[in-house]
Formats: structure tokens, sequence, C-alpha cells
């Protein structure tokens, strides 16, 4: 639904984007991750159509960015965005906000009507509706911003630090409409600092920094860099380690045991998921008692601060 | 069309609350009504009287009047009342250009600072709809109040002479043309001039203030010029209208071509 190949945009000669190329298929949402001014914006607005690229090209929703006016005003007729700063008209009404809005999209009118109530409905804005947008708090306003994004049904959704500068409860309502968004089918880009976020919602990920530094699903992500799929798995025992010396000499029998490291009472291996109950019992039945087992995998945080520490 | 009128009207929902626009919309027809009314009532103290027929200006302009065909078929004072009535057209010209420029000030720029420009570029719009709709809520507005004060002050001054069993001096061709072609034309002309200005521009006040000291001279000057022709000259003022026509298909034609998207929302901070 997005494809990205080279998309590289300078602005006065200086490299915003640069070489940026990555896949969305329709239906998943994919996390552009970042640090400030690392190009998340820029490259949102180039997938837009809004601004050009310098080089390279991307297709979203199967209209080529930059194929011309037409091409451009289907593109955008195709996508929604939730830009970073909500933007709306203060003084006017939250309905008339989304009317006039709506009326730009060229929502017939009975439509328009029926959309505005389900979301403003769903988003609990309704009895707001004929309130100025002054009047709102952060949250309504962004609340309001993602019905904008929506209420024309677009294939592809662009959402902009959806939840930036939200108090923790509105964060979660937004949090909880972006999955509900997936659960229809939509495709989604979210531009976010915000790696808890982005591991709760993201089928996959990318890190840009001006480049793209990482780019992968989640899922093989956390699985590190050998992509091995196998888990961290500790075991906090009721004695010291060191008295399964013996039995750990031997060896546990489950292939997936790669690795057993005992200091303290902490008991360290490196298995599939699947095989953590069989260690546990192997464990067990080698009179081990067990306090503790934690699994640990590979965090968005530590992939993260790997990539733009440029230690990948 | 649709977007036009879109534009047009949440501007206007707009405008109404803007404490910065909405006073000249509200001063300005009360000083285009006026002026003419004030003319028409003070008309018997124009009437020449002995003392006043030595003064030389007077007699200057007097002279002047009685030698064109259109005030000379007139009585000295009402041809002197008829001539400084199509004076007064001036002010119809320049009242919407101070309402227009402070009306298109706000038209760019004020989207930027309320952050609502990029969600508006984002819809399907084109550059020309989105510059149209711009154009139609600066210079419509304008346009309406300007030919609404007109008519105002037609039927008041039209009144004050019937009841002095004079005969009615206005609408004439003058009048007709001024309020329904020249005045709109420079009306559209002046915002045009002032959105380029506001799209460029990161501050509305900003450019208020470039307005009032770049472009209102400007049209000032042009309307100073226009003035005297167009209380005698027919084909000049149908001139006139033709040329600032022009200019405003030229000026639109430009806007377009330069409205530059991604300077907008690049340097826009």
């Amino acid at each position: 639904m997005i494809s990205t190949h080279g998309l590289t945009r300078a602005f006065d000669g200086v490299p915003a984007v640069e070489d940026v190329s990555f896949d969305v298929p329709a239906g998943t949402l994919f996390a552009l991750l970042g640090p400030n001014g690392a190009g998340k914006t820029t490259t949102v607005r180039m997938l837009m159509g809004l601004i050009g690229p310098s080089a390279g090209g991307a297709t979203v929703a199967g209209y080529r960015i930059g194929a011309g006016a037409e091409a451009g005003r289907l593109l955008r007729r195709a996508c929604g965005l939730l830009t970073e700063a909500p933007g709306f008209y203060d003084r006017m009404s939250a309905g008339d906000n989304l009317r006039f809005f709506g009326r730009l999209y060229g929502l017939p009118e009975r439509t328009l009507r029926q959309q505005i109530e389900h979301f403003l409905r769903l988003l609990e804005l309704w009895d707001r509706r004929d309130a100025a947008v002054g009047t709102f708090s952060k949250g309504m306003k962004q609340r309001l911003a993602i019905i904008r994004a929506l209420f024309h049904d677009p294939k592809v959704v662009f959402l902009d630090e959806p939840t930036a500068g939200l108090d923790p409860e509105a964060a979660l309502e937004v949090r909880e409409l972006i999955a509900r968004l997936k659960t229809e089918g939509r495709t989604i880009l979210v531009c976010t600092h915000n790696l808890d976020e982005a591991e709760r919602l993201a089928d996959a990920v990318g890190i840009l920094r001006r480049r793209l530094l990482v780019c992968d699903s989640l899922e093989r992500l956390r699985a590190g860099p050998g992509g091995d799929g196998r888990l961290t798995v500790r075991c906090v025992l009721t004695e010291p380690a060191a008295l399964l010396a013996a039995a750990l000499a031997t060896g546990p029998p489950t292939p997936a045991l790669i690795e057993v490291r005992a200091v303290d009472t902490t008991l360290t291996a490196r298995c599939r998921p699947d095989d953590v109950p069989g260690l546990v019992a192997w464990l067990v039945g080698r009179g081990a008692g067990i306090r503790e087992v934690r699994t640990e995998t590979n965090t968005l945080e530590s992939i993260y601060l790997r990539a733009v520490r440029g230690e990948h | 069309m649709g977007t036009l009128w879109l534009f047009l009207a949440r501007e206007w929902a707009d405008t109404r609350r803007n404490s910065r626009v909405l006073p000249l919309f509200l001063i300005m027809p009360i000083i285009m009504i006026a002026l003419p009314l004030l003319l028409a009532l003070l008309a018997p103290a124009l009437v020449p009287a002995p003392h006043v027929r030595q003064d030389p200006s007077t007699l200057a302009i007097l002279h002047t009047l009685s030698r064109i065909p259109e005030f000379a078929a007139w009585p000295p004072a009402e041809g002197l009342a008829r001539y400084l009535l199509r004076a007064t057209l001036g002010v119809f010209l320049l009242m919407p250009i101070a309402m227009a420029s402070t009306a298109a000030a706000f038209s760019i720029v004020g989207e930027k600072q309320q952050h609502t420009l990029e969600p508006i570029l984002a819809t399907p719009i084109t550059d020309r709809q989105l510059l149209l709709g711009k154009l139609a809520a600066c210079s419509v507005p304008t346009i309406l109040v300007t030919v609404a004060a007109g008519l105002i002050a037609i039927i008041g001054v039209d009144i004050v002479f019937a009841t002095r069993s004079l005969s009615v001096p206005l609408p004439d061709r003058f009048w007709a043309l001024t309020l329904l072609v020249l005045a709109p034309a420079l009306t559209i002309a002046v915002a045009l001039v002032t959105m380029r200005l506001s799209a460029r521009s990161s501050d509305p006040q900003a450019t208020v203030q470039t307005s009032a000291l770049a472009i209102l001279p400007a049209f000032l000057l042009i309307v100073a010029l226009l003035g005297p022709m167009l209380a005698v000259s027919f084909p000049g003022t149908c001139a006139a209208c033709v040329v600032v026509l022009l200019i405003d298909v030229a000026l639109f034609r430009m806007n377009v071509v330069r409205f530059r998207r991604e300077e907008i929302l690049t340097t826009w901070k």
C-alpha cells in the first residue's frame, strides 16, 4: 500500500531525508521512529504529495507521488493526515470545522453528516459539537483532528505524533482508536517518539535519522540481530545456581537450550519460546526450586537506542 | 464554485468574530453612505450666494462645469451638487481598498498561524481552487458591502432631492459602472496583491503594515489619478474598468503560478 524507494529530500542542499526505502503492506501499521529533526514529518509530507522528493520516489494507495496535479489530488483523497499541530478554526464550532474540511474532500452532504455524527459519538465529542474549538482541551482537539483524518474513509492514514502532549488517559483513548483503525483494515503510518506506543501498535518499525537505520517487523527486531527467534530466560532459583552445576554439566536434554550461565541464584538461558516450559520442567526434575521465571526479548527501546547511537 | 462558497462562508463566519476586521466592515459603509447624503443635505448651502459668488475657487469650478455639457444643462447650484456627488464616487473606491487589504492580509498567513493550512493542503483541493476561494472570501463581502452602501446612498440622495422637488440625480451611468464594475475590480486587485504578501509573510500584523505602507498608497494614487476622470469622462471610466479587470486576471494567474505549497509548508514554523 505504501512503497518508497530511495526517497530523498534536501533543503538548500542539506539532506533532510536520504535514500529511504520501505514497504508497508495493506492493513498493517508501520511506526516511523526517530529523534526530533530526523525527517519523519518531511517523509510523511512527501508521501502525502505535499512536498516533492529531490530524488527517489514512492507509491501510496496506488498513486505515484509527484505524478502530476490530478494524481496528487487522487492521492490526497485516498489518504488521511493527522498533522503534528491539530489546526482548527478556534472561533468556529467542532461541527462547523468538520463540515468545512469534509466539503473540501468533496463528501456528499448526507455522508458528511453521518460520518461527523458517527465519529463525534465514537470519540465522545458529540455533546460538544456546537462548542467553539477554542474552548477544547488539547486532547479534544487531537481527537477532532483524528476525525478529520478519517471521516472521508481513507485507505491510508498518516498520523504524525498522535499522542504528543496528551495526558495519559487521552493518549490511551487515541491508542485504542488507532488499534481499532488497524482492525478495520486501514494502512497506517505513525510517526512517534513514543516507543511504548509503537511497540503496542506497530506491525513493523522504521527508525529514521535522515536515513532509515532500521526497518523490519517488530517480531524480527525483537528476535535480535541473529534473528534466531530465541528468548533470554532468567530463572530465579531458591538456592545458588551453582548447586545445579553437576546437573548442568550434563546439559539439559532439550536441544533448544543453547547457553546456561549460573550466577548466584539466577540461571540464564537462551531458548525458543516453545521450549520454556520444557526447560522449567527439566530444572524442577533436577531438584531446582524455582522462585520466578522471566522471559526477555529485545525491547524496542534497546533496538532504538542502539540504532540512533550507531551501534546497530 | 462549491469551494468558492465554502471558503466564503467559512471566512465570513470567522470574520464576524474577528475584532480586527469586523469594525472595518461596520465603519466603512457608514462613511460611504454618509458622505453623499451629507452633500445632498447641504446642497442648498452650496447654492452660490452673492458673497460666495465672489470666491475665486467656486467661480473657477462653476466656470469649468459650465463648459461640461452634462453639468452645464443644470442651474449652477444643481450642477455643482451633481458634480460633487459624482466626485464622492472616489470614496466608493477608497473604502473597499482598505477593507479588502485588511481582510486579505489574514487570508494565508492567518491559516498558517492557526495551523490550518497543512490540513487544507492535505485535502484534494487545487491551488487554483484554494486561491479562488480565498479571493472570494476576501473580496465578496467587501464588494457586497460597497454595493449595498452605494444603493442606500443612492436611495437617500434621491429622497433628499425629491423632497426638494428636484429631479433625482442617481443612479447615473457613472455610479452604476463604478459600483458594479470598477470598485469590485479594484477590490479584487487589492485583495490579490495583499494575498500574495500574505502567502510570503509569517505575521498577519506585518502583512497589514506592509499593505498599509506599500499597497494602499499605490492604490490611493491610482484612485487620485482616476478621480477627476471618473467625474467627467464616461469612456475614460469604461477604459479604467477594462484595465483594472485585465490587471485582476494577470494578478490571479501570477498568484496561482507563484503559489508554492512546499515553500509555505517548509519555511513556516
